[in-house]
């Protein structure tokens, strides 16, 4: 099991590498010269010379990478074009809408989805299950902004019952902060709501049809517990893998919604950057995305133990 | 008439007074599945329903200049941000643009990026994958490669792309199409390792047939159903991915009418005017749906075996 852990903790090492090497080649490959755009317009080219070597611009590609690399192990994302401030702090900064938004949708999706997942497949061919594969395929198709603007004008602007916009820090208390993001959160799950309910129906089909289901209705197992014990804990490795697959399209979402809704996170953070240019900024969030979405997943990996104890390492 | 004459082998009434059970025929009649196209319809009705409202957005963005629309980028700005009417159906935005006009104009570009990523997709990461499968030296590096691009989110990759060049069409397919290329590969390569396995490949090997021509008779041709299907899928995602790109200003130009532009310009006066943002978003939704219902079925037909399942 240690030797595990350790193994696969290691072969992340070179898949962060890549993401690492992608993301910096960005800035690299970045039309415009950077030490251009710090001089200004009244610079000469002699100005513009002494700001690249000063910042290291004139350097071999590989060269570049290392220090960039070595900067970021010790905190240093570098600095924005646009604000002259560190990335690390321009994050930071940004961090608490954004994952107070993933961490209520994800909390919202996973209670919602994973009952709905269960209920169609026990009654399966029934109404119930045609509405929730129904759902589902809706879910994949509305795509978020659409879902968010017609939350908000329904329960924001005609009904009045929460805000529209904006948000509140958590530590102006708890409801405010709450009334500030179901909105966002409930158009941000839908797409995770519809996957992670196909996939439990999916796997809940599979599982019921075993012979220690069948058993487990002899002993005289009830429909709850033979559903939600039984099953649903035979079917946990496949439908938590798809949660932690899916944090991807939480992270692509985010950006959007958080345009929808005027969050200041990091996904405005993202749209403001990319409309700027302000590489390093983008290479930053591109970089902890990413490597939040590695680290969910090598924790889901870690975990299959949990939920399955028939694996062994 | 053979089947009739199976159907009643038991010819003699029941005895008076006792309750007879209906006659079992022994053979069950074949079932004859009904032709045509009613016939089609009724056997995949989401396949169906799918590719008649995506058939409609094609027609529609292909005749968009013959179905009452004017020019979609004229301003005018004497007649801006009206109402939803008789002469602006879907209204005017802040510039004086009929909506209307600019809304089908835009199914072009959705329907463009989609069938483009779809195919650009589907084709590159059938070679990769095929590569993969076969060329054991490049698979552990060709799938370290596409695991690095898979841990970073399709869309924030796109975006990231996006942020490298001018917005353009052209350049939205190309950034799509690489995030989405890891995915199709990934499924490829299973199917192809998987295939390798299989009795009737083992033994066109032993029968000693050469590799390409394996690869052209008995593994191409069973990948094809899969990376169908992902291709719809795929081609409803871009859809989608394109119209966030340009929604938040890294997509398409300003200039040109897509879905996501029109949204992204009624962002600022959405909570007076919404029909500048839902009338694309309809149209977008709707087209999404489409080519998720033609996947679903398009899974179903191909694979009977998944049909019950999901």
């Amino acid at each position: 099991m240690f030797a595990y852990v350790i193994r696969r903790v290691l072969a992340t090492i070179p898949v962060m590498a890549l993401v690492a090497l992608f993301v910096f080649s960005l800035l690299y490959l970045a039309p415009g010269d950077p030490a251009a755009v710090i001089a200004g317009d009244q610079a000469t080219p002699q100005d513009v010379e002494r700001i690249r070597a000063s910042l290291g611009l004139d350097r071999p590609y590989l060269v570049r990478f290392g220090s960039w690399v070595w900067g970021i192990l010790n905190g240093d994302m570098g600095v924005s074009i646009f604000t002259n401030l560190p990335v690390t702090t321009m994050i930071a900064q940004r961090i608490e809408p954004t994952l107070s938004l993933m961490i209520l949708t994800l909390i919202l999706a996973v209670t919602i989805a994973v009952p709905m997942g269960v209920v169609a497949a026990w009654k399966q061919g029934t109404l119930i299950d045609r509405a929730v594969m129904g759902f589902a395929v809706l879910g994949f198709s509305v795509p978020v902004f659409v879902v968010g603007y017609l939350l908000a004008y329904v329960f924001a602007l005609e009904l009045d019952w929460l805000p529209v916009q904006g948000y509140t820090a958590l530590s102006k208390g708890f409801l405010p902060w709450l009334e500030n993001l179901v909105l966002p959160a409930v158009a941000l799950g839908g797409v995770y709501i519809a996957l992670i309910a196909r996939i439990t129906r999916a796997t809940m089909l599979e599982v019921l049809q075993q012979d220690y289901i069948r058993t487990a209705r002899a002993k005289g197992a009830g429909q709850g517990s033979i559903l939600f014990l039984h099953a649903l804990k035979n079917a946990a490795v496949p439908i938590v893998t798809v949660i932690g697959i899916g944090i991807a399209l939480l992270i692509g979402g985010a950006v959007v919604t958080e345009s929808v809704f005027a969050i200041p996170g990091l996904g405005r953070l993202t749209v403001d950057a990319i409309l700027r240019r302000d590489y390093p900024v983008i290479q930053g969030v591109v970089l902890l995305f990413s490597f939040v979405y590695v680290l969910v997943n090598l924790i889901i990996d870690l975990a299959y133990t949990l939920f399955d104890p028939r694996i062994r390492y | 008439m053979a089947s009739a004459t199976l159907l009643s082998p038991i010819e003699a009434a029941p005895p008076q007074g006792v309750a007879a059970a209906a006659p079992m025929p022994d053979v069950l009649p074949p079932v004859k599945p009904r032709k045509g196209f009613i016939g089609f319809v009724r056997r995949h009705p989401t396949m169906a329903i799918g590719g008649a409202l995506l058939l409609l957005m094609v027609l529609v963005a292909i005749f968009a200049p013959l179905l009452g629309t004017t020019d979609p980028t004229a301003l005018a700005p004497a007649r801006r941000t009206r109402e939803p009417s008789a002469m602006y159906w879907f209204g005017t935005d802040m510039l004086g643009r009929d909506v209307y006009s600019r809304v089908l104009y835009g199914a072009r570009v959705s329907l463009i990026v989609g069938f483009s990523v779809a195919i650009l997709a589907s084709v590159v990461g059938l070679a990769i994958g095929m590569v993969s499968g076969y060329v054991r030296i490049l698979d552990s590096i060709v799938m370290r490669v596409m695991d690095g691009l898979m841990s970073i989110p399709p869309i924030l990759l796109a975006i990231a792309l996006m942020a490298l060049t001018r917005g353009s069409v052209q350049n939205v397919i190309i950034a799509i199409t690489i995030a989405e290329i890891p995915r199709v590969s990934r499924l490829v390569r299973g199917v192809v390792l998987s295939l390798r396995e299989q009795p009737y490949v083992e033994a066109a090997v032993a029968a000693g047939t050469r590799t390409p021509s394996i690869i052209l008779r008995h593994i191409l041709p069973n990948t094809l159903a899969p990376i169908t299907v992902q291709a719809t899928y795929i081609c409803a995602a871009a859809m989608i991915t394109e119209a966030i790109l340009s929604f938040i200003g890294a997509g398409t130009p300003p200039t040109i009418p897509s879905w996501g532009n029109i949204m992204a310009e009624g962002r600022a006066l959405w909570q007076v005017k919404p029909y500048i943002v839902f009338f694309p978003a309809i149209f977008l939704s709707i087209t999404v749906l489409a080519v998720n219902l033609l996947g679903d079925g398009l899974r179903d037909a191909l694979d009977p075996r998944m049909a019950k399942r999901l």
